[in-house]
């Protein structure tokens, strides 16, 4: 059964390549669409290879540290929402009302206010932080009733039902919210980006776009998706681990 | 010092006048329980047997504090519950053994411990699985435990912190019969050694025959006491017990009273 699936997996990743390779071969997409096989030629290249390489770092280094700060402080939000109740109604329609302002929007907002390096970190906190923020709120409101009775009937402040109690039956769901936080910083790093940083996936994206670099514009966004894959495939593992462990 | 309450102190709880009403949608209520009293001494072992939807659970619930009277008061040792709960006077077993799946039996019993911010007295988590028959399984997760060995784990924690009062809610209401009557019999021989007020919610006459002093049977809802009936066979009650004509003759009288509507108001 497991082999079965693995091997449809497989063979719909090769029909999606070949479609690709087909359509960019017959010329259908456009000059924005080149065969994969040329993009692969592309990434061959030494010299591609070394400026992939600073952009990858660039940007893995950027959504990595988004990733942390998003999660730090979306975590000590929610604790705050926990240990303090009647904060928690406006903190949700706080983090509501920031995760509405496009990044898009934020983008240029922050390069003026923290500056060009700052900028796609912060940006991938903000994506990244609510994804953990809306995770973790849920998670920690989450706890069964009867769990809940007990530590009020053993006299549990709510620190220490926070600590005992609402965090570690909340540790399933809220690795969960970091495997979607993961791509969510990544992606928000390349918006931060785009603004104007030194290097990076973004402006990798940028500079290949303004000179007709189709290829490299291409192994730019495949590099960027297949960071975003594999912090979401390293994640989905950890949330196996996680789950058998709390649950 | 308890505040404002007139209780006789060999009261150990004592409920009088209790009105619950449950708010519906629009204004509408549900009245629960309708001028309940009940009194229970210290050391003695009160069980509540009603039939499903009587209110027991919800009495059960105020004296943990879980749930505030409408009208009336509840008095725990002369105090409210709130302020038992706060110095961790209360011990308490749901029908769902509600243990951290995380943590082993161990530490799921000497978990009152770390609520209360006290040091884990260790001798004290060994002894009591030991009591509840659990020696050897100290290290294993919930999960790895029999319904009927989470709910020994569930009985000693509650034990742990020697509480003033044991509330049991149903603890056996989930095992299977065979499970039941022998948590029974095991409940009734630690008790014997501990000698804690109880107040155990049941809807089984045999369980609540078995294990307490006085049996209380409330009518259906709103709960009102209907009979209380004291339990005069002598402890312990072993197998032996459930073979006693006596007993099978309490059982049938009060399941009779279960069965039949409550007078009509």
């Amino acid at each position: 059964m497991r082999a079965t699936e693995r091997g449809l997996a497989l063979v719909g990743a090769l029909v999606v390549l070949v479609l690709a390779e087909v359509i960019g071969r017959s010329g259908i997409g456009g000059v924005g669409w080149p065969p994969i096989s040329e993009v692969l030629v592309h990434v061959s290249d030494p010299s591609a290879q070394r400026l992939l390489g600073r952009a990858l770092g660039a940007t893995g280094a950027a959504a990595g540290a988004g990733f942390v700060l998003g999660t730090v402080v979306a975590l000590l939000v929610t604790a705050l929402g926990a240990l303090l109740p009647s904060t928690a109604p406006g903190l949700d329609r706080l983090a509501a009302v920031i995760h509405a302002v496009p990044l898009i929007a934020v983008g240029p907002l922050l390069i003026t206010i923290a500056g060009r390096d700052a900028t796609p970190t912060l940006v991938a906190a903000l994506a990244a932080g609510f994804a953990v923020f809306v995770a973790a709120t849920s998670a920690l409101a989450g706890t069964n009733p009867a769990q809940r009775d007990l530590f009020s009937v053993l006299g549990a402040g709510r620190l220490v039902t926070l600590l005992r109690l609402q965090l570690p039956a909340g540790v399933p769901l809220i690795v969960d919210g970091l495997t979607l936080a993961a791509p969510a910083a990544v992606l928000g790093a390349v918006i931060g980006e785009w603004f104007g940083a030194r290097r990076g996936i973004g402006v990798l994206l940028v500079s290949s776009m303004q000179n007709l670099q189709v290829e490299q514009l291409w192994a730019a966004a495949l590099a960027a998706a297949a960071v975003s894959l594999a912090a979401y495939v390293l994640l989905v593992a950890l949330r196996g681990a996680v789950t058998r462990r709390f649950t | 010092m308890p505040a404002s309450t007139t209780t006789d102190p060999v009261t150990a709880i004592a409920l009088s006048g209790i009105v619950k009403d449950f708010p519906l949608r629009r204004g509408e209520v549900v009245r629960a329980l309708d001028g309940l009293d009940i009194e229970i001494g210290h050391g003695e072992f009160v069980a509540l047997l009603g039939p499903s939807g009587c209110g027991k659970s919800t009495v059960l619930r105020l004296v943990a504090g879980l749930e505030q009277a409408t009208q009336g008061e509840v008095a725990v040792e002369g105090a409210r519950p709130s302020d038992l709960i706060r110095d961790h006077r209360l011990g308490v077993a749901f029908q769902e053994h509600a243990l951290l799946p995380w943590a082993t039996a161990r530490d799921n019993v000497a978990l009152p411990f770390h609520v209360a911010g006290r040091p884990v007295d260790h001798e004290r988590v060994t002894a009591l699985l030991a009591l509840v028959g659990l020696s050897g399984f100290e290290s294993a997760r919930p999960r790895q435990l029999s319904g009927g060995m989470r709910q020994r784990v569930a009985i000693a924690r509650a034990l742990a912190l020697e509480p003033d009062v044991l509330l049991l809610d149903e603890p056996f209401g989930a095992l299977d019969a065979v499970t039941r009557r022998r948590m029974n019999l095991e409940l009734a021989r630690i008790w014997a050694e501990q000698r804690i007020t109880t107040l155990l919610v049941t809807h089984d006459v045999d369980e609540a025959v078995l294990l307490a002093d006085r049996v209380v049977v409330m009518t259906g809802r709103p709960g009102r006491v209907r009979h209380v009936h004291e339990i005069r066979i002598p402890r312990p009650r072993g197998t032996e017990v459930t073979r006693d004509p006596e007993f099978h003759a309490i059982v049938d009288e009060l399941t009779a009273l279960l069965d039949e509507p409550g007078p009509a108001r």
